[in-house]
């Protein structure tokens, strides 16, 4: 239980350095701003607090001092909050009335519920989490919650041998982190932080896309997640894929909403969250460097501390571990030269697509159905053209892999391909929801009159 | 003085494809909570890691935390239930590290099926130091003479 209150305490510090150090929760609507605030105060907030463990919890030796420095920037952001609140002084801005908002808040409401209800069911049934949970990552975070001298076993050679010691730590330190501070190896921990991830990219694609796209298509876009069948699978098998797709979601969110530093903080954090997170955060710089150059600056500076910890972990701390990319090196031109790789890579792309439905329900029938009723925005082109050659070359970044892996090719497909997928599909959804027409734009206003007028008129 | 009330409608095209969006989600929603709830009872832990906390619990209070242990099986290497039993028990003997072969001081013996451990061990140099049941066998690596 105490150790679940560090997961709490995080998200915590997360909102309140978020709310005082940037405008979110002054977007309009006020409750939009408000969502914005929670899902990037909880995923920074989770991100912030594991690289301070690691740096001084494992890096320094001292999990003690790793906690002090964490409550005395709570303590202080809390302080910095309070004197910097944001008052209540500005007027609702005049808007059209949203299309059937109560009605899609209730099913997001329902679809939530019902996403929290097979999680509890996952985690009664299977308390440990799927293969890589007690394999990779909650191993790992074993390793870092141990005593000091103890925690450099979690990047191992002898540890890599077995399993990936040489993937990035940000979803085992902050494990480990609450773990540690909670003195319990508490299975509750990594069954709610992947949780509260969930929950957090709901709230940022929401709120983010009623800021720029107006309600009706910002809950709407959180409806169309939280009903998705291979997200909520993700959720509690306690992998790091879902935390991932949050941190993809809100880099280019926050690349849209004009906040390069969150963005770049967002893509860095994916970074040290798994190694396709690496990729995204080269594709993710060089996508603003061609789309949004005068944010450039402002991009790298909010990714550079977060992203050089992830280098010299690479290339200082886990150098001795060999990656997927290294190891598929020798022989790689013979592969890559096999057709056969292509077409077996093409089609389990394909199968897995189709896979992500369940019964008759595939998440893309709504987009379609929504691409249908409303068309695209041509004036969002933009914003839709930066978001999907990102995550185009991400998933081309994906493909390639596959084709060069030293990995027996169908047993790599059948393993990781489906959860590949799901890392970039809340970003997919959101690029289509933010290149829709916005439903409030084709709004007929006529004049009625009112009685007494009307007498008038007939007089 | 009395003013026109402005009244909002949308296109019929737009209600209708926003309604069918919403029916689609929630029945999307409905449709994972039973697949996913179906799936989590019929493959509750597939890979036993609750058991293994309970056959480990011998060698988890009799080694010390830093110990790097060996490690050998009747498994057949590189197969699926051998790769099972090798991390589960990394995962539960963490942060003690395991490390396949019988070269350290102290090796885990992981077992399926029941076997003259003593013999076992001793083709490998090592001599039976505790037999904790359930198939876990701690040796003890021979000194050479």
């Amino acid at each position: 239980m105490i150790a679940l209150l560090w997961v709490l305490e995080a998200v915590l510090l997360g909102c309140l350095l978020v709310y005082r150090w940037t405008d979110l929760a002054r977007c309009e609507p006020a409750w939009a701003g408000w969502l914005l605030l929670f899902g990037a105060g909880a995923a920074g907030g989770i991100g912030l607090t594991s690289c301070l463990f690691f740096v001084f919890g494992v890096l320094l030796g001292s999990h003690t001092a790793a906690l002090v420095v964490e409550l005395l920037l709570l303590a202080w952001s809390a302080y910095e909050a309070y004197r910097h609140r944001a008052r209540a002084d500005k007027a609702a801005s005049e808007t059209q009335p949203p299309v059937a908002v109560l009605w899609i808040a209730g099913g997001l409401v329902l679809a939530l519920g019902l996403a929290t209800a097979a999680s509890s069911t996952a985690w009664e049934f299977n308390p440990q989490g799927n293969w890589d949970a007690w394999a990779i990552w909650n191993l790992r975070a074993k390793f870092l919650a141990s005593p000091a001298d103890l925690a450099p076993r979690a990047w191992s050679p002898a540890l890599g041998a077995i399993t990936h010691a040489e993937y990035p730590l940000l979803v085992s330190g902050f494990v480990a982190r609450a773990w540690s501070a909670g003195n319990s190896l508490s299975a509750a921990v990594p069954q709610s932080t992947s949780y509260v991830f969930f929950v957090a990219l709901l709230a940022l694609v929401a709120g983010g896309v009623t800021v720029l796209r107006g309600r009706t298509l910002g809950l709407l876009a959180a409806l169309a997640l939280a009903a998705a069948p291979p997200l909520l699978r993700e959720v509690p098998t306690q992998y790091a894929d879902v935390p991932l797709a949050a941190y993809i979601a809100a880099a280019l969110l926050f690349s849209l909403l004009d906040r390069p530093v969150l963005a770049g903080i967002s893509a860095a954090f994916a970074a040290w969250t798994k190694d396709e997170g690496f990729l995204f955060l080269i594709l993710f710089v060089a996508g603003i460097a061609v789309f949004r150059r005068r944010s450039i600056l402002a991009a790298l500076a909010g990714a550079a501390p977060v992203g050089l910890l992830g280098v010299a972990f690479k290339f200082l701390l886990a150098r001795g571990n060999d990656s997927q990319v290294t190891t598929s090196l020798p022989g790689a031109g013979h592969r890559i030269v096999d057709a056969g790789r292509y077409a077996t890579t093409l089609a389990a792309f394909g199968r897995e697509f189709i896979g992500m439905a369940s019964g008759w329900y595939h998440p893309i029938l709504p987009l379609i159905v929504l691409a249908v009723a409303l068309h695209f925005d041509r004036e969002r082109r933009r914003d839709a053209t930066f978001c999907g050659t990102i995550l185009g070359f991400q998933l081309l970044g994906y493909f390639g892999i596959y084709i060069v892996t030293f990995h027996d090719l169908v047993w790599q497909l059948q393993t990781s391909l489906s959860r590949l997928l799901v890392q970039v599909w809340p970003a997919l959804v959101l690029a289509a929801f933010v290149s829709f027409r916005a439903p409030e734009a084709a709004a007929i206003l006529t004049r009625v009159p009112q009685p007494k007028a009307r007498r008038k008129a007939r007089a | 003085m009395a003013r026109d009330r402005e009244q909002v409608r949308y296109p019929a095209r737009i209600v209708a494809g926003i309604v069918a969006a919403i029916v689609l989600c929630v029945w999307g929603a409905f449709q994972s909570y039973g697949s996913e709830t179906e799936y989590q009872r019929q493959s509750a832990d597939p890979y036993q890691i609750a058991a293994q906390f309970v056959r480990l619990a011998p060698v988890l209070a009799a080694i010390p935390e830093n110990t790097v242990l060996g490690y050998v099986t009747d498994v057949e290497p590189a197969s699926t239930t051998d790769s099972a039993l090798l991390l589960s028990a990394q995962y539960v003997l963490a942060p003690r590290l395991l490390t396949r072969g019988g070269k350290h001081d102290w090796v885990l013996g992981n077992f399926t099926r029941p076997a003259d451990f003593v013999a076992f061990g001793k083709s490998r140099g090592l001599r039976l130091q505790q037999d904790c049941g359930n198939g876990v066998v701690l040796y003890r690596r021979e000194q050479q003479p």
